[in-house]
């Protein structure tokens, strides 16, 4: 593939770093001593100038690519660049990097016509809410935007639900909006047909809404105390998506912001949140406040240095969970050998992301269980499927299962009366060696 | 205060172009002085003279346009003008109300402070009567007194921004100053369609309630009611006036006919903007979430409900008629028509207790209600749970919301400060009728001093005691008359527009 990367920061190095090897790159960026870096270590095509300049792209030869990715920190660039792209390059896949939450709704609702729109913003949130989100679960993942929800829960054996464990799962009571896509009982995948039962020690996979995740988690570990206050120091961009997320799940946010115009802001725009103006950096402000008693303190402040002092400050009073976001590569190192328990690249992931599209541009999210043995695919229906059009009680059962069906922005959960349609979003569960099958049958 | 503040005024280096605020009022006082047409034309009807209205709108007219000949190349009114205009225009306009009953040769109304009083409390819908006797009236002064609550209940500058174009400068904060509430809700782009807007609903619902009403009485469910009082009492509920040409208010009408009005009072005591949306556009989303009005239907049943239980323990009626009283008084005195459907004097302390509340209580913003408003009680509720909140914890951020929109802090200090003025004036206007009346020597109990002034004040109607719903205010001295005039007047301007007047700042440049 000929693969255009505009900007030459963090998150291009990085997407550079990932897709080098395999493919022909060009990067384009205004900073000729970035590019040189650049070039030192990868052989890759540089070439200097405006990504959003029509002269700049079309010398650079975008009409012979593949795939467009655009990945500056500046959104305006990036999205006129890539609209630039899908002018001179029709046929190329557009991925877009922007870190405002609004521009990302806006893609969504098929007004930008653009392949992939990852937001910074919203990756940090999604890694913060999976680390504090559903406590039971293994292993959690989130896709489209944070309306589905995938997670691997344990079924402990002490755990007694005589309505839903033990019981044929056609008559079991289980939280709505959501399925239960596969059954793991020690090394055997069981289909969750009508008549199978969840049983002690079994290993379920489930796909649904968020809250239904947590009511499966709630569910599997009865008694266990709920996360229900998360801190979240700075009220950012990151820290609002960060908060804006936990709340539709349900958890109760204290927001901590210095600034009192911002704080007010923040204020205005989350109803549900409680928002503190305070430095977050006083011992009398955090005990009177009683931090302590939170479940999970996250530190979004842009200053690294700040981050890591409040979040060790926080350890002293006692918080359990300290979720450091770090700005420089070396910040998550230092963040971790300083005792933070969990520290976030915001980049890191954001080119992760854009990577993972990158592989399999159909393909928007893999997310991995049981080793490699199986995987949730997030795909997009072709019109020419043979599914399309069947209701889901005529689909053949084989060890591939679909879990959420996301149309026109929205995610459902299908019964045997809906019906599949082209264009699609599907987040379906599989054996890792049947992707290349279903992904063709779609 | 005023002297200085006009003596000022009048130096040239003055903030405020008074020349400029004459005109302005005296192009408003020219055109409403058309309105005798109406009582002219009844009394033409009636056969009754017709020239204590041509005279009244001929004086009326013509210092109209004296003021603005006198004042001609001051055309241009400013923000700053606007207090000044509305806060003129008010006391010009119950002038002008009351040349009628002055020349009308009624000695219930001779004493000139007595007809100031009667037109005052027209214009400003509250419904307090110096009468003793009523009926006794021509028809066409009983319908000018009708006609007077009507054209105040919108406002009178409301009406006129509505059909004059001069009025669309700064007409925002006229109508800001005239409307009800601590805010006004647009309800088109302009200030002059949502002024047009507001006027047809009420047209259109006045029309509505007069029309149910004449069915009522040409099907004989209610012999009394003739298309005379049918239009009277609509040209009175819509504006949430009381005035009533019968004797004894409306507790001669049929049960039926208490009932429909009730459910007009409801409406005028609502906010227009979101009656507007239901009717006309058929959006009924805003009406079923608004939380003022959820208050004020809670306010109100909690009213009735009370009224209920002391007067059936009391035993004073019987269950359905004990039902029917409660709701009834419960809803004139909360949205401030004052009607009365049974001599409220009767009832016992608690209940009168009761009804003092609801004066307080008032109807919501953007009706045609007075009294404190229940959105300005709903904010202040939330103040002091957020300040209590704030003692906990000082850091917090909360800014207030109303209906899922942040309420400006500016805005919020804007209701503490009114809400301290309304209770302030009250207390000193209690002060000065109990004064007055031991003085004078009128039996009056302290509850009958605190109503008269929670009534005037508030825009209600009647107070207890001499001044009772079936009573008169004729008793009280000139002096007492005079201190609920100003009552009045500042009640209906929501004391701002007024108190600005008084202060230094307003008349400096």
């Amino acid at each position: 593939m000929r693969i255009f990367v505009i900007g030459a920061g963090q998150v291009g190095t990085t997407i550079v770093e990932a897709l080098h090897a395999e493919h022909q790159l060009t990067v384009v960026d205004t900073d000729a001593g970035r590019l040189q870096a650049v070039s030192q270590r990868f052989d890759v095509t540089i070439v200097t100038g405006n990504g959003a300049s029509r002269q700049t792209l079309v010398e650079a030869g975008v009409r012979d690519a593949d795939l467009f990715i655009a990945c500056t920190s500046r959104d305006e660039i990036n999205i006129i660049s890539s609209l630039l792209s899908r002018k001179l390059a029709p046929s190329a896949k557009t991925i877009v990097r922007t870190g405002n939450v609004e521009y990302l709704h806006v893609w969504r609702e098929r007004e930008l016509d653009f392949d992939h729109m990852v937001s910074s913003e919203e990756e940090t949130a999604l890694a913060i809410s999976q680390n504090i989100g559903v406590p039971a679960a293994k292993q959690t993942d989130v896709f489209a935007g944070g309306q589905v929800q995938i997670v691997e829960l344990e079924v402990d054996s002490h755990v007694r639900h005589p309505q839903s464990i033990g019981v044929p799962l056609r008559d079991a009571s289980l939280p709505d909006d959501s399925r239960i896509v596969g059954i793991i009982r020690g090394d055997q995948q069981i289909l969750p047909r009508g008549a199978e039962k969840i049983e002690a020690g079994d290993r379920i996979i489930v796909i649904g809404s968020p809250r239904a995740a947590r009511e499966w988690s709630g569910l599997m570990t009865r008694g266990r105390r709920r996360v229900d206050d998360v801190v979240i120091f700075g009220a950012g961009r990151a820290g609002v998506a960060t908060a804006r997320l936990l709340l539709k799940e349900g958890i109760g946010v204290r927001l901590i912001e210095p600034n009192a115009e911002r704080a007010r802001e923040v204020a205005d725009l989350l109803p549900k949140a409680r928002v503190l103006q305070a430095t977050g950096l006083d011992p009398e402000f955090l005990q009177r406040e009683r931090i302590s008693q939170s479940e999970a303190a996250v530190f979004a402040m842009r200053d690294d240095a700040k981050n890591l002092y409040a979040a060790t400050l926080a350890r002293l009073q006692g918080v359990d969970l300290t979720i450091a976001i770090a700005h420089e590569a070396v910040s998550v190192r230092v963040f971790e050998q300083a005792g933070v328990d969990v520290a976030i690249d915001p980049r890191r992931l954001t080119a992760e992301e854009i990577v993972r599209f990158a592989h399999d541009p159909r393909t928007q999210q893999v997310a991995m269980f049981e080793g490699d043995r199986y995987e949730v695919v997030d795909i997009v229906v072709r019109d020419e499927s043979d599914l399309v059009g069947k209701p889901f009680r005529e689909m053949p059962m084989t060890g591939t299962l679909i879990g959420a069906i996301v149309r026109d922005g929205a995610a459902f959960f299908p019964h045997g009366d809906d019906v599949l349609q082209a264009g699609d979003r599907v987040i379906l569960f599989t054996e890792s060696r049947r992707v290349a099958e279903v992904e063709r049958a779609l | 205060m005023i002297a200085t503040g006009l003596r000022r005024a009048l130096s040239p280096a003055v903030g405020v172009d008074v020349p400029a605020a004459i005109n302005l009022t005296g192009t408003l006082l020219k055109y409403l002085s058309l309105t005798a047409a109406l009582p002219a034309a009844v009394a033409v009807g009636y056969d009754e003279p017709v020239w204590p209205f041509v005279a009244a709108g001929a004086i009326a007219g013509g210092t109209g346009i004296a003021m603005e000949v006198l004042t001609r190349g001051h055309e241009d009114a400013g923000i700053r003008e606007g207090f000044l205009v509305v806060s003129l225009t008010w006391l010009l306009a119950a002038a002008y109300g009351a040349l009628p009953y002055l020349f009308s040769g009624e000695d219930q109304l001779a004493n000139p402070i007595d007809a100031y009083f009667e037109a005052m409390s027209g214009f400003t819908t509250t419904g307090a009567s110096i009468l003793t006797a009523i009926p006794e009236l021509d028809h066409s002064v009983l319908i000018w007194r009708q006609f007077t609550q009507w054209l105040g209940g919108m406002g009178i500058i409301v009406l006129f921004l509505a059909v004059l174009p001069r009025l669309r400068v700064g007409g925002r904060q006229l109508l800001e100053s005239e409307l009800p509430g601590p805010e006004i809700e647009p309800l088109a782009a302009s200030i002059r369609d949502t002024a047009r807007r507001l006027w047809l609903l009420y047209i259109g619902l006045t029309a509505a309630e007069a029309v149910l009403l004449a069915v009522l009485g040409w099907t004989g469910v209610d012999d009394r009611m003739s298309v005379f009082n049918a239009a009277s009492h609509a040209f009175t509920t819509l504006p949430t006036g009381g005035f009533s040409p019968e004797a004894r208010s409306i507790e001669e009408f049929a049960a039926a006919t208490q009932w429909v009005i009730i459910a007009f009072m409801v409406i005028a005591g609502a906010n227009f903007a979101l009656t507007y949306a239901a009717l006309v556009r058929g959006r009924f989303r805003p009406l079923v979430r608004d939380e003022e009005l959820r208050l004020y239907l809670f306010l109100l049943g909690l009213g009735a409900a009370v009224l209920f239980f002391e007067i059936w323990t009391e035993e004073l009626y019987g269950a359905s008629e004990s039902v029917r009283h409660a709701v009834f008084h419960a809803v004139s005195t909360m949205t401030t028509t004052g009607y009365a459907s049974t001599d409220s004097n009767e009832w016992t302390s608690l209940a009168l207790v009761v009804v003092v509340a609801l004066m307080f209580a008032g109807g919501s913003a953007g009706s045609t209600g007075g009294g404190v408003k229940v959105v300005r009680h709903l904010l202040i509720g939330r103040l002091l749970r957020r300040e209590l909140d704030q003692t906990v914890h000082p850091e917090l951020v909360a800014p207030i919301r109303l209906n899922v929109r942040v309420v400006d802090e500016r805005t919020l200090r804007a209701v503490l400060a009114f809400v301290l003025l309304y209770v302030g004036l009250f207390a000193v206007g209690t002060l000065l009728i109990v004064a007055d009346a031991s003085r004078t020597g009128l039996d009056l109990r302290v509850i009958d001093a605190i109503a008269a002034s929670a009534t005037t004040i508030g825009n209600v109607g009647p107070a207890f005691g001499p001044a009772g719903p079936m009573g008169s205010f004729d008793p009280f001295s000139d002096f007492s008359k005079g201190v609920m005039i100003v009552l009045m007047w500042l009640g209906r301007l929501e004391i701002i527009p007024v108190a600005v007047l008084l202060t230094r700042a307003y008349w400096r440049a």
